[in-house]
């Protein structure tokens, strides 16, 4: 049987494999199910003990057997022991240690896991006896190095590597003091007690804190570079589908910026200290101590992410580290201690916003029909038309000669509530077993989160997994993974065209009726009006991604201090694509009849496209820790070494046989075959020395040496050094006047070199790529230059110093940090804008932009209790500014006199900077906007002595009023010009139309030489962050605001800002609410409105009010909440009957609220979306057993 | 323990792979073996006929910058789109003047590659170097003729040269056709070049002396020189190049390598190999739909003679029309049988619905687009005529009517189906494929498109002996077109006669509008002719519905138009280009 069903499954797995993909939502549900079985089962084991006579030890090992216990005991206790006996079946373990010692002078306690046995406090005794015990943190894992004194004596001994201690005391009026950093020390009377467990509990402050840094870890204390710190209590039970989106207002120089809402691509950008570089500003992430991807990670996953800010810190990732680093470290099997947890939730979605369009049909077609006939054009929409539809309003239910509703035949579409008015589950599941033994220790994760999104067929679901697992195979050698994979679906529907099509459609098109999509109904419209209902369900295939990361290390300790750590990783990205047409129809539902026909089979394209890139890295690593007196040291030296390859493959096919049958076997004609293949390598080799005395002065030294493929053989190698020393001045003696208010003060400086090679990964080759051409009709891959190389290139170098400072205050309550830092980034590897003239090929990478950047940084936090109630609040400030220090020279303008001897204006703008209407210039802010600036006048029009006065034009520089206009005509009458359109009349400029400033007072209102520079940028100056925590028995409360000013948007989009209407286009409400209009045969007329801010609205294109200029310039400030949660934990003791250590459950919120004066999306994303952002009421639940 | 040690040993060996550093690009050359073997140097040659191709759109990507585009601003097209050109809000900065300028020089750095490189590197044959180069250098005289004819004057640069070497000044535009009628000269001098290749050829495609004689004929005409201009026309002749038959199956797949065409842009039936017609030209309701941006102008259609060779005259036609509005013509265009509401429609519209004939309304209106130059049903959809197109958007071949209003496609006897429904507009028939065989996808038609062809030649050859009062070997020369195109010769009867060298240069450029329809041809002839003012910005114009009607008016910004402005970007990035009087940066 057994062998049958073997072979069975080898035949079919193909199938099996798909099946079971199908069903892993169901297989995830079985695991917890299995999970939840096996747990009960270890809870309800009885204990089965026959002993006579038997030691101690004897008991101890029998009861082990049969039962994950650990005993704790003196010995002395044991030797004093009568011999025990006993017979006991299936008792529980009580029962069991009760029979035991029934009649002995012993006690046991048992504590989770742990067994304590001691002695009856019966005989006072003078005598020093030995006394042993544990020390365990809050969540009763081990602490070593703990220091326990005797108060009587004076001596100090600290605690094991497991967290035991012994010492001789007088059990009966000793008393020991318990210290250890980060903790509240304890005094305990030991009041006859041979063992103790001692459980500490963390101080508020965080001096204990271990910080993630690169290639290790340092106590808090230690940090002298500049380090931010998440913990994974901020990022855990958040509803981002991504890592890096649950990052912001988090950290201060930290800043997190989602660039669209889309599922599966809503990852955030992460920018940290600013922009410093004119190219790719990603920080680097490691994972585990390898270079990943953040998005890869499961955030439940996360115990810890460090932010490496400054170039001491991040310098040991020399060459990769100049826009900051950012090192995740994921939980971690615990010995010991076997916990299951589950957290889980649903959240309701909801988009952020959405544009809003006119959606009165009638309204639709008359500002149309405005905007033609403002240009002295036709009017597209008959009043036959708008009639049908303003009667067809009456009765909306009324029923056409056709039989079908008015409703849908002369439909009023809200294109903004069909495709986001449904509301939407997302869900997100998380399982983590946690577990170990004294050599093994392991973490297995699952995931499911699954985003429908907010707009219909465009979700992304995704299974993650991870396996953390280490073993000691030697007492030399440790062994372990980290390994972690992931699926995900996204969906293939082209979101980007389909969330255009908002724009590209009117009201008078049906969505769908009675499963057949609606056609634009007036005879007028145009009949490329979209229905993006259908265009969303037109589309069929799959997307999916397959993600492998796996770690394999092994550490070895040589001798004392000295330890070799290698790790050899692989990871594999796998992304499979196919996508093909659903064949649907469209209906004009006004006329009846049949207005677009599905698809046939010979009709359609079915594509298969394939991605794959790998990693391979390897990681040895020596490192060395000694204490001699006080004097600390360490030292570490590492290679490393990164393969990256990628290739990609895919194929079309025209024709089918069937429209179901998408496979490229079904399809007929060839129509593409594409693939490609690129790779990187890159090697290093760096050290770090590190030094602190008497835990007071602290310097430490890296240099790191790296080698990169992008660059040709001769500049390949760059060396990147970096030093730092700190001072803990609240050690000194001179502050032990004010050490019982200052806990704690440090003063960091740090000074150091990072790199960056940010270029095309052959730009240093000029290479010919291939062009299709053909002669007597047989194809040919022609080839031509299509990039210009640059055999110097090299790397780009950021020296960043930092000078910081950071306390804690009040007894750990109060806690602030501040660092002032300056950048400088020489040798910028940029793609500079080139002539023209120099061809299509791609412009050369070349080293050559110097750009400073430098900012503040402040954190403060507050954390206290009163009574049951405890809160935190912490926030975060950052300021920051960029300027371009060298790029291609000055700018020089002005009028000078050419040969014949005119006065002309020139300007070497084209040469010296980069861009259009924003620009890269010496001396002004990365991508400052360069725009024209409207034009704005006193509005007394004409002089005293009736002369047109120059600066007497309109105010706000649109032509509004008679006035304007004869202002307007005797201005170009006097020789001045108005561009673009230059020329007074209802095609050209005309009421309702702006005019632009004359900055360099040619003459010319509006040319190119009239554009300036605005001093506002796009990224923001600075960013806040407040996160808010209380706590009240079981409650607790939290919320994250962040914040962004000192941005602004130039934002000019047509039908949804720009006064520009179409056929077949939407007219944004924005625009057709308050835009100038004035009827010149009816001036009663109540449409008009000659203080509207939009210009008048005009058919198809505007040039005059088109102009890339300041009308269009939004402050982009914002403040948003992120995060908003109350949850509340069932109390412990009732929670234990059930076997349940926790259960949380809460209701969040997620990007609930925003605060801007911007009037597109949502500004944090940018002036341009193309699939808004979500906001999510969220209930959800943690579990742990 | 030892297998460990093993493991790590490997760990860290395997981490001094020697070449790990050491990468190149997977598909692409890099530019120190370029050109190095013969097959590089046969690639690196058709890597410049590619430059003929750049920035031909598709369905993805529109750019309107191709050759027969430019039609739009002519006298015998017109586009969709109200065109800054036309309605006189162009700048300096237009994107029209950027993208060619910039596609044109990528043409000349990619000759000049060839050129410089293919005498240094190639191991290739001499005389296929030899024959190489020559084309090279045919197509860099083709580049800077295209800038040389509208931005009149550009720098010249014969090497291959960088960014930070692209600071040269204008040459003037004598200097730069100088440079040009050297390059020609080079081909026809070069003995490998043959005179032209037969239908069939593996090069077939290539440039051959023919094309040289043919352009550099050309830029004689530019230059006035009309001697030598008819001298290198009779070599074109010479070598074997003759009209084809039909001039409606010349613009089919099949013939396109007939013996007319001299020198085409080839294309073929794959992503990125063929025309884009169909797209551009076609319409919704032609096979694998169109989005009609570029149509015919009424004043080429009015332009094609009575098949006697009179002129057509639409009051002899219908009498009194010319006495109506342009918007009251619209009555006579009319399908039959309008109902009730189409009638109160077409009346709101200003159409004179007394002189409605419900049931011979199409009749008379066809009678109008009988006895025409057979050029007008060849190149042009006129109102009631028929076309096979495929019916709504599926594959299913259907005769279509071209009627107005438009009411519905269907299987037989449907509507053609425009993109602009609400208004009237002629269709090119020319290239648009028919059927549902002639074509895969409207990205990639397989015709080629033809930059010189032998029509084009007689014809400049009539206007350079005509030049030069040799007025009946020109009237010969536009006779042979006349005679393919199955019209009536000149001096054949009253109406033919030519009356003198005026007459004849007149008729000869209306041979020539309604010869070459949607080739490209037109707005650069009426440039060169200095009538582009007069013609397309004749009182009224705009862009036309059939009657006449404008949809949207030109607006003349000035005489500075004719000459195209240097892009306002490289003036920014070059300042020692000067820019072209009359154009504002």
């Amino acid at each position: 049987m057994y062998k049958n069903f073997i072979e069975t499954s080898f035949g079919t797995i193909p199938y099996c494999f798909r099946h079971i993909l199908l069903k892993m939502k169901l297989t995830a549900l079985l695991v917890v199910l299995a999970m939840l079985q096996v747990h009960a089962s270890s809870f309800a084991q009885k204990i089965t003990l026959k002993a006579k006579n038997a030691t101690l030890k004897e008991i101890v090992a029998k009861i082990r057997q049969q039962a994950d216990y650990d005993f704790l005991y003196n010995n002395r206790v044991a030797q004093e022991l009568q011999p025990i006996t006993v017979d006991m079946r299936n008792k529980d373990i009580r029962e069991v240690l009760d029979a035991c010692f029934a009649n002995q002078s012993l006690d046991y306690n048992i504590r989770g896991k742990t067994i304590l046995l001691q002695r009856k406090v019966s005989v006072i005794s003078q005598q020093e006896e030995l006394l042993t015990g544990i020390v365990v943190d809050e969540r009763d894992k081990p602490l070593a190095g703990v220091t326990i004194k005797n108060k009587s004596s004076g001596e100090t001994i600290t605690t094991d590597d497991e967290g035991h201690f012994q010492c001789k005391i007088n059990l009966h009026t000793g008393v020991i003091l318990i210290q250890f950093l980060g903790y509240e020390s304890q005094e305990i009377n030991l009041n006859g007690k041979h063992t103790l467990q001692v459980s500490m509990k963390p101080l508020i402050n965080d001096l204990n804190e271990v910080v993630v840094v690169g290639y290790g870890t340092q106590k808090k204390e230690n940090v002298i570079g500049s380090v931010a710190t998440i913990n994974a209590s901020s990022i855990e039970n958040r509803s981002t589908s991504t890592l890096s989106s649950s990052l912001a207002g988090l950290a201060a120089g930290v800043n997190v910026q989602a660039s669209t809402g889309k599922p599966g691509a809503d990852g955030s950008n992460i920018l940290v200290r600013g922009t410093g570089t004119l190219n790719g500003t990603s920080p680097l992430v490691v994972i585990d101590g390898i270079v990943g991807s953040m998005d890869a990670v499961n955030p439940n996953d996360v115990e810890a992410i460090s932010v490496l800010k400054d170039a001491a810190s991040a310098a040991i990732y020399g060459s990769l580290g100049s826009n900051g680093v950012i090192l995740i470290t994921t939980k971690k099997g615990t010995k010991g201690k076997t916990s299951v947890s589950y957290t889980g939730m649903t959240s309701l979605l909801r988009p952020n916003n959405v544009p809003e369009f006119v959606t009165d049909y009638t309204r639709h077609m008359r500002l149309v029909n405005e905007g033609f006939m403002n240009l002295g054009q036709a009017a597209i929409y008959t009043d036959a038309t708008i009639d049908k539809w303003e009667t067809a309003a009456k009765d909306p239910n009324g029923l056409t000669e056709h039989g079908i509703p008015n409703y849908v035949a002369y439909p009023n579409t809200n294109w903004g509530k069909e495709l986001f008015g449904e509301r939407k589950l997302l869900q997100n599941h998380n399982l983590a077993l946690n577990g170990g033994t004294e050599n093994t220790q392991y973490l297995f994760s699952v995931g499911y989160f699954d985003n429908p999104g907010t707009m219909p067929l465009t979700s992304a679901d995704n299974i993650r997994l991870r396996v953390n697992l280490q073993a000691k195979v030697a007492k030399f050698l440790t062994v372990g993974t980290q390994t972690f994979g992931d699926i995900q679906n996204t969906s293939v529907v082209d979101v980007a065209t389909a969330y255009s099509y908002l724009t590209q459609t009117v009201p008078g098109v049906y969505p769908s009726y009675r499963g057949v999509y609606g056609f634009p109904a007036a005879a007028e419209e145009s009949a490329t009006a979209n229905n993006a209902l259908a265009f969303l369900n037109s589309q069929g295939g799959k997307n999916q991604v397959n993600r492998i990361n796996s770690t394999i290390f092994a550490k070895l300790d040589l001798v004392k201090g000295l330890t070799f750590e290698t790790k050899v990783h692989y990871d594999n990205s796998y992304t499979e694509n196919n996508t093909h047409p659903i064949p649907y129809e469209k209906w004009n539902f006004a006329t009846n009849q049949l207005s677009t026909a599905a698809q046939t089979p010979a009709q359609m394209t079915t594509r298969y496209s394939l991605y794959k890139s790998y990693n391979v890295i390897i990681d040895n690593v020596l490192r060395y820790n000694n204490t001699l007196g006080k004097h600390d040291f360490g030292a570490i030296l590492g290679y490393n070494e990164q393969y990256y390859n990628q290739y990609n493959f895919d194929a079309a096919k025209l024709g089918l046989i069937h429209p179901d049958l998408t496979t490229l076997n079904s399809g007929t004609t060839m129509t593409g075959i594409n693939g490609d293949e690129t790779d990187y390598g890159l090697r290093s080799v760096f050290g770090r020395l590190n030094y602190a005395f008497n835990q007071r002065y602290l310097g430490e030294v890296v240099i790191r040496y790296d080698g990169s493929s992008r660059f040709g053989a001769a500049r390949r190698w760059g060396l990147f050094p970096a030093f730092s020393a700190g001072w803990r001045i609240s050690e000194e003696r001179f502050m032990s006047s004010i050490k019982s208010f200052i806990d704690d003060l440090r003063i960091r400086a740090s000074w150091g070199r990072t790199g960056n090679n940010a270029s095309g990964n052959y730009d240093h080759l000029p290479t010919y790529g291939t062009v299709p051409y053909s002669f007597n009709n047989q194809a040919v891959r022609g080839l031509a230059q299509t990039k210009l190389g640059n055999d110097l290139l090299h790397w780009e170098t950021t020296t960043t110093t930092n000078l910081g400072i950071s306390g804690i205050t009040w007894k750990g309550k109060l806690n602030f940090e501040v660092d002032f830092y300056r950048g400088y980034t020489d040798g910028i590897l940029f793609v500079p804008n080139i002539p023209a003239t120099t061809g299509t090929a791609a412009a050369a990478t070349m080293n050559i932009a110097e750009v400073s950047k430098k900012g503040v940084e402040l954190s403060l936090g507050y954390q206290g209790k009163a009574n049951d109630f405890q809160y935190s609040i912490s926030g975060n400030f950052a300021y920051n500014t960029n300027r371009v220090e060298k790029y291609k020279g000055r700018l020089q303008e002005g009028f000078i006199t050419d040969a014949m001897g005119n006065r002309v204006y020139q300007s070497n703008i084209g040469q010296v900077s980069n861009g259009s209407n924003t620009r890269i210039l010496e001396g002004h802010a990365i991508n400052e906007f360069y725009l024209y600036n409207i034009y704005q006048g006193t509005g007394d029009h004409f002089l005293a002595d009736g002369s047109v006065n120059i600066n007497g034009g309109p105010h706000d520089g649109m032509i509004r009023t008679p006035e304007d206009m004869e202002w307007l005509k005797q201005m170009v009458a006097a020789g001045y010009s108005f561009q673009p359109a230059d020329g007074i009349d209802p095609t050209k400029i005309w009421y309702g139309d702006l005019i632009y400033a004359d900055l360099n007072g040619d003459g010319i209102y509006g040319n190119v030489y009239d554009q300036q520079f605005m001093n506002k940028r796009a990224t923001p100056a600075y960013n806040f962050g407040l996160s808010v925590n209380m706590a009240y028995k079981g409650f607790d409360f939290s919320m994250i605001w962040s914040a962004a000013t000192g941005m602004s948007y130039y934002w000019n989009t047509i039908y949804l800002n720009q006064s520009i209407v179409a056929q077949g286009k939407s007219v944004p409400l924005l625009v057709a609410d308050n835009h100038y209009y004035y009827n010149e045969t009816n001036p009663n007329d109540p449409a008009n409105n000659i203080q509207g801010h939009y210009p008048r609205l005009k058919g198809v294109t505007d040039a005059q009010n088109g102009r890339t200029s300041n009308f269009y310039f939004y402050d982009a400030s914002f403040v948003k909440l992120r995060n908003l949660q109350i949850g509340y934990t069932i109390p412990s003791n009732f929670a234990n009957r059930f076997s349940i250590s926790k259960l949380r459950v809460y209701l969040a919120g997620e990007n609930l609220l925003t605060f801007t004066k911007f009037p597109g999306l949502d500004p944090e994303v940018g002036p341009d979306s193309n699939y808004p952002t979500m906001r999510q009421y969220s209930l959800g639940i943690n579990l742990t057993f | 323990m030892k297998k460990i040690f093993a493991i790590l040993m490997i760990s860290a060996l395997c981490s001094c792979k020697k070449d790990l550093l050491d990468t190149s690009p997977y598909s692409s050359v890099s530019s120190t073996t370029m050109w190095t073997t013969d097959n590089l140097t046969d690639l690196g040659v058709a890597g410049v006929y590619n430059a003929l191709r750049l920035k031909m759109g598709h369905s993805g990507l529109v750019s309107p910058y191709e050759l027969y585009q430019m039609d739009r601003f002519s006298f015998t097209g017109q586009g969709r789109w109200d065109e800054p050109l036309l309605t006189g809000t162009i700048t300096a900065g237009d994107p029209l003047f950027l993208n060619i300028w910039q596609m044109m020089y990528e043409g000349i750095q990619r000759a000049n590659d060839g050129i410089k490189n293919i005498p240094q590197k190639s191991p290739s044959s001499t005389e296929k170097k030899a024959r190489y180069i020559a084309e090279c250098k045919f197509l860099r005289a083709y580049f800077y003729f295209r800038l040389n004819q509208v931005y009149k004057g550009v720098p010249i640069y014969l090497e291959p040269f960088t960014a930070t070497e692209a600071v040269k000044p204008r040459n003037t535009e004598e200097e730069v056709w100088d440079q040009v009628l050297a390059d020609l000269s080079d081909c026809i001098n070069e003995p490998q070049l043959p005179e032209r290749y037969a239908t069939g050829d593996g090069n077939y495609g290539h440039v051959t002396k023919a094309a040289a004689y043919a352009l550099r004929g050309k830029i004689y005409l530019y230059k006035t020189d009309w001697a030598l201009a008819a001298a290198d026309f009779q070599k074109v002749k010479d070598a074997g190049h003759t009209l084809f038959a039909d001039y409606k199956a010349l613009f089919k797949e099949a013939n396109e390598q007939s013996s007319e065409m001299i020198f085409s842009i080839q294309n073929r039936s794959e992503f990125g190999y063929g025309n884009n017609f169909q797209l551009f030209c076609g319409w919704p309701s032609a096979y694998t739909r169109g989005w009609n941006y570029y149509m015919p102008s009424p004043h080429l259609v009015d332009l094609y003679e009575n098949r006697d060779g009179s002129k057509f005259s639409w009051d002899a036609v219908i009498p009194g029309y010319t006495k109506l509005s342009v918007n009251e013509r619209e009555v006579f265009f009319l399908r039959d049988n309008l109902t009730e509401s189409e009638k109160a429609a077409a009346a709101l519209r200003g159409a004179k619905m007394e002189l409605y004939l419900p049931q011979g309304n199409e009749e008379r209106i066809k009678a109008a687009y009988d006895n025409r130059d057979p050029r007008l049903q060849a190149n042009i959809v006129t109102p009631y005529a028929t076309f096979r197109g495929a019916y709504n958007f599926t594959n299913v071949e259907s005769i279509q009517h071209m009627r107005w209003p438009f009411r519905a496609q269907a299987p037989i006897d449907g509507d053609i189906q425009s993109d602009t429904q609400i208004n009237f507009f002629y269709f090119y028939r020319k290239f648009v494929a028919e059927g549902v065989t002639e074509l895969v996808d409207r990205n990639f038609g397989p015709i080629d498109f033809p930059i010189l062809r032998y029509a084009d030649v007689l014809l400049m050859w009539a206007e350079a002996l005509n030049e030069q009062g040799l007025l009946s070997e020109a009237v010969e020369k536009v006779n042979e077109v006349r005679a393919r195109a199955g019209v009536a010769l000149l001096n054949s009867n009253t109406a033919t006669t030519v009356t003198g060298q005026e007459d004849l240069r007149e008729r000869i450029r209306n041979e020539r509008r309604v010869e070459f329809p949607n080739e490209g041809i037109n707005y650069f002839d009426e440039l060169r002719w200095a009538t582009w003012k007069e013609k397309v910005f004749q009182v009224g114009n705009g862009r036309k519905q059939i009657w006449g009607a404008n949809v949207s008016d030109y607006s003349y910004k000035g005489d500075h138009l004719y000459t195209w402005p240097i892009p306002s970007n490289e003036i920014q990035m070059n300042p020692n280009l000067k820019q072209n009087p009359g154009w504002i940066d």
